[in-house]
Formats: structure tokens, C-alpha cells, sequence
């Protein structure tokens, strides 16, 4: 009886394992997954002439993210657990590029929701296709202020996307006017009367170096541009243009990314331009990454630069777990597009489960809308959207879907070799770290 | 009554429309010309041209009626009214306040384009030594308008170099006027600073471009033994800075290991190594998929070896990635000297020269380039190996009479190029930001080079690159808008470029055999 019994429970276990494949759920782990999943588009540069390292940073934390979120069985929707996949799409930096890798993310990939975009030109080439695809976005990288402007002022000859009643593209980077405010604040607290912008020839640095000249100069700071294509390496015969001038500038602000903001402050270091007593260097963001800096710009003591994103005296248990993750993996600091690109995807995914949908892209459009989460950069919401459509007079048109809170700050190094967590954060001043929004070069804090 | 606005309109208008009809309807009036004073076809249109151009409907009847007045002086007439309209619907195109002198500026490339049309043609036609004869008479057109005609028309005189040399100086002394004139302020020009200047922007030129050159040999090395423009040679300078990069970092630790105390390696020790490793890596790689095409066993061979070239560079760009990663590395130093400075010194009173500053390390590279370079000639030309290379590059059928194997000639060459390669990435590695993508702005500037100095020519390799060098650096340093100087720097060396493509075919130093 005994052994027939066992015969039995065997027969039926063999039965479930031969059905098993062909039931809706999958098991994984500790989960149990739907058989449907959840694709997540990350727009990321992977190949020049688009920013490699910053794209190969993104997709990393894209991919860490989802791995977490599957890790804690996937998205909950309707009882159901269901897997996030990422598929990859290289924009190459490019607008063209990037316009047909959000092509084949939405029509091969299927993509539900779109996270990333590194570059401004990308995002402004995209933004309209992913709209009219009605693919829930979340950029993490671009400045430019049109990008979320373009939820509801007409740009570029194109209706406002908002005139639909749904805007699917939000924003979680600051804008070129955010980060250019802070800097130029900081200037003028400094009192300089005559500054040199450098900018890369992109949908990035030209309207970023803009805005910049249009504050400085009303007021009353004299600015001279000049402009520089993206992966020049040689910049000797221009900065040579700058010392040729009688009058020294009392600071040269760089709008270069990549590994030309690289060679271009190591070259202006060379040369004495700056930083010096005289002049004040501030360069890309890209400095915080300290090892490569001080790898490729061993003479850059003393500049200072903005730092996008929370300060690393300020990380949450999530960042310094992200953080302790990021280096795990390349050895680095994470920054500050890394940690956005992994809270892009949290966002997403948090929405999807409060829309109770991951195909209904109006009802995730509303729930990111709502959203109230606390992930590595601190806490998100979006004050203006459909669900407060009009914003204040005074309030610009960018702060449509955008997150009105990420920091900007400008910080500057001391010491040769130091690491971006000790270089002393200078402005503004509530977040300064060592009592001075300025180190004069040679002296210390 | 005729007012400036439409008199100007008529002269620009105009002047052209007739000077069109004259040079179309010349060569008609060959039969009004009695048989012993017979005039050439190139002769008639010219005088067409510039009958129309001058004096309009007017010049063209009579010339045409009277083919008869086609004489030394009245050629000589129409060319300066001809010079008179022009400049003076030039100053009134541009501005009546600018000096008569600017119709230079826009006359200058019409003369060029009517010397470099007509000229060539009648030296072809009075069997003259036509060699040189299109670069002079453009060059000359551009620098000294219709005179050219009056020097080279009736001797046809053969041109030397020193022809070019002067008329293309006067043509750059002429540009540079032109340039003071309406650039008071600029750098370039504005006293008491631009002799420092100048010289500062022609020195960072120079630098700049020798370390060029380096990289251009190599290209041109193997394109002039196999025939093969290799499009993968930015990669084998990318993977020439990796290698001494690694080397370094590797031979630093280890030695820090067994002194016990910190010890960086000087990049210098880099430089042979990447250049051995590339060297085998360029010679497996043409033994494995070149030779098969030198061996008759692909069918079409120059598509193939554009298209094999390429790929191998894709391969060892994301393989490099891959391996490296995308975050920029850079080697310590050569010297610890930042910079080189010549002070400032008072010649006059009122003239001062200096201060000129040199990147410490980029002299350093400079004179590694040097090196390397005349190493290369004095390999060429005084080995024996070096010479089985110019054999082969001269005929391959002779140099396998003679004992030399083409097979390994050109495993050779292209070692030999992958090889100098990246012993140029090797000695820029302590001066930029390397990245894995890094050789493909080198490498555009590598055949802007080869071209330039000439394919296949080595010394015209060296030249070329400094030549670019200092366009890149004096057109950055000296472009009227400051803003737009250094985003243009590469546009004006291919400007250069599209002119000796033009003027040149085959490069300053061309010829076929290294």
C-alpha cells in the first residue's frame, strides 16, 4: 500500500514536471515569474563619437538596477510577478543614430518604457518618436533645457506634446540652466569681471554656454566664447590665443565633455593658464571621476568643477551601496548619470506597479506623475505635469516632468591625487565642506 | 538714370555674362584671320574673355570684327581695364571704405581659375615643358592677378620650384595684408604682439605636426611597397599607446616590487616595446589575410583590402574596449619639465619679443618623431633590406630577379608601418587622453598628410605633417572670430588638402616609389 501510494505521488510529481513548462508561470529562485516580461529600453552611448564611458556607466547601472528588481521577484502587477529585461540600444552620441536605436527599441524590442540618453542632441531627437510611440520615458543624463521644455512650448516648429493631454518624457537630470545658474552664482560671488567659456560644438554646450554668457553679462561680466568640436585632442594653438590676450581672465569655465574636457584642462594646466593665482579653472563635471582625473590631468590641481548629482557626503544607504557596487565592478566612484540611470529604472518600475499595468503607458504616465519614492539621489516627485499643468508665472518651461530637486554644487580639489569623496565641496554655501567657496591655488582650506 | 545700386548689379552682372559670350564666340572668328597670321584657339578665348569682361558687348563686337587687334598691346590694354572694372565692382561688392587692394582677395581665385585653365593649355600648345606649369599659373593667378599671363604667356618659360616657392609666398604675404587690413585687432596681426605670436602658433605647428608625420610615415610606407591604403592604422596607433601604456604600469609594479620603493618607468622604454609588439601583430596580420590577396587568390583586390583593412581596425577598437575599458588613461611624463619657455626679451623700444611656450613633453615627442623618421631613411637607404623595400616598391617583378622576395617585402612593410604606428601612439600616450576610439581623428589626418607630402614618400610625409601642423595651428590661432578658431582647426588643414588635390595630384613630394 505503502509502495503504491509513493508510485502514485511519483506519477503525479513526473505529470506537474511535464506541465510545468506550459503553464504561464516560470519559476526563478525564490520567485515565480509570469511568463510575460517586462522590457526596459536603456538609450545609452556605447560607441564614439557619443561619450563610451559615460554610456558603459548607464548601461551598467540600468542593468543593476533590473537585476535588483528581479532579485526581489520582479514587478507586481495584479498578483503576478513579472521579470524586467533590458535591451540595449547604442545611440552612439549621434542624433541620427540614436533616433534609429529608439526604432528598433520600440518596433523589435518592444520595448514598455524607455530609461538613459546621455547626450542633449540625443534626447532632443528622440523625445517626439518616444511621445508619439507612446513609450513611458525617463531620461537621466541630458541638460538641455528643452527636453522637458518640449512637454509644453511649441520648439523647433513642433505643437507642444502636451496638446494631447499626455506628455510621456520626463526628466531627472538638472537642466543646463539649473547647473549654469549655480556656477555663474558662484562666479559672481567670486567677483571675476572677465571670464572665458569654452564649449563643445553640441545641442549640450552651445545652449548650456549660452545661457552662462546671458547671466555673466547682465551682470556685467565681460565673456568670450570659444567653441570646440568634440574629440579634439590638440587644443595648444587656441589656449595659445588665450595667453596671447593682454587682458587675463579671472576664470576660464569649461563646457566640454568626455575625455576632451580631459586634454583640454591638462593642456590649459601646461600652458599657465589656469588654475593660477590669477584665474580660476572650472572644468566638466567629468573630474569627479578622481582616478581619471588625476590619471589624464596629473596637473589640475586646484580646479574646481560642478558636481551633478548628491555629493558623496550625502549618500543615502542606497548610494553608498550603489557606490560600493560601481566600484566593485570598474574600480570608480559611481557617477552621478550612473546613479540616476539606476534610479530611472526604479522609477519605472515603481509606476508600473502602482498603474497596476506595464502596457497601459497613459495610466504609467500618471503614476510617474505621482511619484513620491526615495531612491540613491534623494527623493523624486514631479511638481508639474497633467496633473498640475500650470505652472506659476516666473516658473520656466523646463520644469514640466521634471525633477525639480537634483543638487548642483561646485567643488574643487586641494591636493594632488585626491579622491573626489575629500575634495572639498565650495558652493553653495550650505553644502560647503571646508568653510570657503574658493581655494586660492597654492594654499590649503 | 542709373543709380549705384543698378550700375552694380550691370558690372557684376554683366561683366561675366560678357566676358562668357566672348570666350564662346572667339574661337569663331578664326576665319576673319588671314591665313599668315594665324592665332591660337586658347589665344582667341582669352582675348574674348577679357574684351567681354572689360569693356562688355563693346569689347566682344570689336574683337570679334576685328580679330586682327588680338596684339601683345591691346591684350595688354584689355587685362588692365579688365583689372580696373574688377577691382572696382569688388570694392563696391564689398565695401566703398575698403582699400582698392580687396579685389585681390576676391579676384584672386577668378585669375587663378582663368591662368590655371588657359595656361597649361597653351604650353600644351607651343610644346613648351608644361611640368609645374597648372600649380604656377594658379598660384601665380591668385597672387599676382594678370601679370601672370605677361610672365609666362609669351617665353613660356619651365618652372622651377623656386617659381612656386615665390609665387606661393607672395600669395601668402598677399593673403596676410589682406588679412591685416580687416583684421586690425586680430593676434595675428596687431603690433606689438604678433611677431610673438606668430611665431609661438608656427611653433606649436611644428610640434605638433613632426609627431604627425610619424604616424603618416608609416601609412605611406606600406601603401607605397603593397599598394594598400591600411584603414587600420589609427587602431595600430590606439593599440601602440595601450601597449607602452600596460608596459609601463606593469615593469613600474614590478620593479616597485623588488626595490621596495616606488618606481615609474620613463615612457621613452614604452615606445620600442609597442613598436616590437604591433610589428608582429602587422606582419601576422598581412601573412594571414594580405598575402592571400598579393597571391592572385582574391578576385578583387582592392575592395578587398579596403574592406579587410577595416575590419581588423573594428576589431582591435572594440577588443581594446573590451579589454581596457572606455575610461581614459594617459602615461606619467617623459620630462618633468611642464613647460619650455623663451622670455621675454626688448628688442626696441617699441618692439618686444616673447614669451614662446613649449609643452615640455610634446618637444620631447618632437624629437622622438625626428629620430625615428631619419631612422627610417637611413634604413631605407643604406641597408640592404632597406633597399629590397625600395625595390619592391619600385617593381616587384625586378626586385624577385634580383634575389629580394616581394612575399616578405611586404609582410615587412606593413610590420614595419603598423610598427611606426604605434610607436607615434607610443609617444603621444604621455600627452593625451587615451580612449580606445582615440586613432580616428589621427588617422583622417594621416591621409590629409600622405596625400599632401605625397603618396608613397617619406620626406614628403615629414613635410606634410608639419605643413599641417602649422595650418591647423596658424588657422585656429589667427581665424578672425576667436570663437570659431579651434572648431575649424581640422577644416583648414583639409582646405590645403582639397588644394593640392587640385593643383598637385601628387602631393608635394609625389612619386611612387618610397
Amino acid at each position: 500500500m505503502k509502495g503504491k501510494s509513493l508510485l502514485v505521488s511519483l506519477v503525479i510529481l513526473l505529470a506537474l514536471l511535464a506541465i510545468m513548462p506550459l503553464s504561464a508561470i516560470r519559476a526563478d529562485g525564490h520567485c515565480e515569474f509570469a511568463e510575460d516580461s517586462i522590457t526596459i529600453g536603456a538609450l545609452v552611448p556605447l560607441s564614439a563619437p557619443g561619450s563610451v564611458e559615460g554610456g558603459i556607466s548607464m548601461q551598467w547601472a540600468i542593468e543593476h538596477a533590473v537585476e535588483g528588481i528581479n532579485a526581489d521577484c520582479g514587478i507586481h502587477i495584479d498578483g503576478s510577478h513579472y521579470r524586467l529585461e533590458v535591451a540595449v540600444g547604442d545611440s552612439e552620441g549621434s542624433p541620427e543614430r540614436g533616433q534609429a536605436a529608439v526604432e528598433r527599441l520600440i518596433f523589435e524590442s518592444e520595448a514598455d518604457a524607455v530609461v538613459g540618453v546621455y547626450h542633449s542632441a540625443v534626447g532632443l531627437a528622440t523625445m517626439t518618436m518616444l511621445d508619439e510611440n507612446g513609450i513611458p520615458t525617463v531620461f537621466s543624463e541630458p541638460w538641455n533645457d528643452n527636453v522637458s521644455a518640449n512637454g509644453i512650448i511649441e520648439y523647433d516648429g513642433r505643437p507642444p506634446r502636451s496638446a494631447d493631454g499626455i506628455d510621456h518624457v520626463f526628466r531627472i537630470s538638472p537642466t543646463s540652466t539649473m547647473v549654469g545658474s549655480v556656477v555663474v552664482d558662484w562666479l559672481l560671488s567670486l567677483g571675476v569681471e572677465n571670464v572665458v567659456l569654452i564649449a563643445e560644438n553640441t545641442d549640450y554646450g552651445q545652449p548650456a554656454a549660452a545661457d552662462e554668457t546671458a547671466r555673466l553679462e547682465a551682470a556685467g561680466v565681460t565673456v568670450t566664447q570659444l567653441d570646440v568640436e568634440l574629440g579634439t585632442e590638440d587644443f595648444v594653438p587656441i589656449l595659445s590665443r588665450i595667453q596671447a590676450n593682454p587682458v587675463v581672465p579671472d576664470a576660464v569655465r569649461l563646457h566640454v565633455t568626455g575625455e576632451t574636457s580631459l586634454n583640454l584642462t591638462q593642456q590649459m594646466a601646461e600652458l599657465g593658464i589656469a588654475p593660477t593665482e590669477d584665474t580660476v579653472c572650472v572644468t566638466n563635471q567629468y573630474a569627479f571621476q578622481s582616478d581619471t582625473y588625476w590619471g589624464t590631468v596629473p596637473d589640475g590641481n586646484y580646479c574646481a568643477f560642478n558636481r551633478v548629482g548628491i555629493i558623496p557626503s550625502l549618500f543615502n544607504e542606497q548610494g553608498i551601496e550603489l557606490n560600493e557596487a560601481f566600484e566593485e565592478a570598474w574600480g570608480k566612484l559611481v557617477p552621478s548619470f550612473a546613479m540616476a540611470s539606476y534610479d530611472a529604472v526604479h522609477i519605472v518600475a515603481d509606476a508600473m506597479e502602482r498603474a497596476g499595468s506595464f502596457t497601459d503607458a497613459a495610466a504609467i504616465v500618471d503614476a510617474i506623475e505621482a511619484t513620491d519614492i526615495e531612491l540613491s539621489q534623494g527623493r523624486y516627485h514631479f511638481m508639474y505635469g497633467s496633473h498640475n499643468p500650470d505652472l506659476p508665472e516666473g516658473t520656466p518651461a523646463f520644469m514640466w516632468h521634471q525633477w525639480p530637486d537634483p543638487i548642483v554644487t561646485v567643488m574643487q580639489y586641494f591636493e594632488p591625487n585626491q579622491s573626489a569623496l575629500n575634495a572639498a565641496v565650495i558652493f553653495p554655501e550650505v553644502y560647503q565642506t571646508h568653510g570657503t567657496s574658493y581655494i586660492v591655488p597654492g594654499t590649503t582650506p | 538714370m542709373i543709380n549705384d545700386a543698378s550700375l552694380l548689379l550691370w558690372l557684376i552682372a554683366a561683366g561675366p555674362l560678357w566676358a562668357a559670350i566672348g570666350l564662346y564666340v572667339m574661337p569663331r572668328s578664326q576665319r576673319k584671320i588671314k591665313r599668315d597670321e594665324e592665332i591660337s584657339q586658347s589665344k582667341l578665348q582669352i582675348a574674348g574673355l577679357i574684351a567681354g569682361f572689360a569693356l562688355g558687348p563693346v569689347g566682344v563686337g570689336l574683337i570679334y570684327l576685328l580679330p586682327n587687334l588680338i596684339r601683345r598691346a591691346t591684350l595688354i590694354l584689355g587685362i588692365l581695364i579688365a583689372v580696373f572694372v574688377s577691382s572696382q565692382v569688388l570694392v563696391r561688392v564689398s565695401d566703398p571704405n575698403v582699400p582698392s587692394v580687396m579685389w585681390l582677395v576676391l579676384a584672386g581665385p577668378l585669375w587663378a581659375a582663368l591662368a590655371s585653365y588657359f595656361i597649361p593649355r597653351h604650353y600644351h600648345e607651343v610644346d613648351a615643358d608644361d611640368n609645374n606649369a597648372l600649380t604656377a599659373a594658379a598660384l601665380g593667378g591668385f597672387a599676382i592677378g594678370p601679370l601672370i599671363f605677361a610672365l609666362m604667356w609669351k617665353h613660356s618659360p619651365k618652372i622651377s620650384r623656386d617659381w612656386i616657392i615665390v609665387l606661393g609666398s607672395l600669395g601668402a604675404w598677399q593673403i596676410y595684408t589682406i588679412f591685416a587690413i580687416n583684421n586690425p585687432t586680430n593676434p595675428c596681426v596687431a603690433a606689438p604682439y604678433h611677431a610673438t605670436y606668430l611665431t609661438q602658433q608656427t611653433a606649436n605647428g611644428v610640434v605638433i605636426g613632426t609627431i604627425y608625420s610619424l604616424m603618416a610615415v608609416g601609412l605611406t610606407l606600406i601603401y607605397s611597397v603593397q599598394g594598400v591604403i591600411s584603414f587600420a592604422h589609427g587602431q595600430m596607433y590606439m593599440i601602440g599607446g595601450y601597449f607602452s601604456y600596460y608596459f609601463l604600469l606593469h615593469a613600474g609594479n614590478y620593479l616597485s616590487e623588488l626595490t621596495g620603493a616606488e618606481v615609474s618607468v620613463n615612457p621613452i622604454w614604452g615606445i620600442p616595446v609597442a613598436g616590437f609588439i604591433v610589428f608582429l601583430i602587422g606582419a601576422v596580420f598581412e601573412r594571414g589575410f594580405l598575402k592571400p590577396m598579393h597571391d592572385g587568390l582574391i578576385e578583387r583586390a582592392a575592395e578587398y583590402a579596403i574592406l579587410i583593412t577595416f575590419g581588423f581596425g573594428f576589431f582591435l577598437e572594440y577588443t581594446t574596449l573590451a579589454i581596457a575599458g572606455p575610461f581614459p588613461q594617459r602615461a606619467d611624463r617623459f620630462i618633468e619639465i611642464r613647460r619650455f619657455t623663451l622670455q621675454r626679451a626688448q628688442i626696441t623700444d617699441d618692439f618686444a619679443f616673447g614669451p614662446i611656450n613649449i609643452i615640455g613633453d610634446r618637444v620631447f615627442a618632437m624629437v622622438i618623431g625626428i629620430v625615428l623618421i631619419f631612422a627610417l631613411l637611413y634604413f631605407l637607404q643604406r641597408t640592404w633590406i632597406g633597399r629590397g623595400l625600395r625595390a619592391t616598391s619600385q617593381d616587384k617583378q625586378a626586385a624577385a630577379v634580383a634575389g629580394i622576395n616581394p612575399t616578405k617585402m611586404n609582410t615587412l612593410s606593413f610590420g614595419l608601418g603598423s610598427m611606426l604606428g604605434a610607436m607615434s601612439g607610443a609617444a603621444l600616450i604621455p600627452i593625451f587622453a587615451w580612449v580606445p576610439w582615440v586613432g580616428a581623428e589621427m588617422v583622417g589626418r594621416s591621409y590629409v598628410i600622405v596625400v599632401l607630402g605625397g603618396l608613397g614618400s617619406v620626406p614628403g610625409a615629414l613635410v606634410g605633417g608639419i605643413v599641417v601642423g602649422i595650418v591647423e595651428a596658424l588657422g585656429a590661432g589667427c581665424y578672425p572670430d576667436p570663437s570659431k578658431g579651434a572648431a575649424y582647426k581640422e577644416a583648414f588643414a583639409l582646405v590645403i588638402f582639397a588644394l593640392v588635390l587640385l593643383l598637385k595630384p601628387t602631393g608635394l613630394f609625389g612619386r611612387e616609389q618610397i
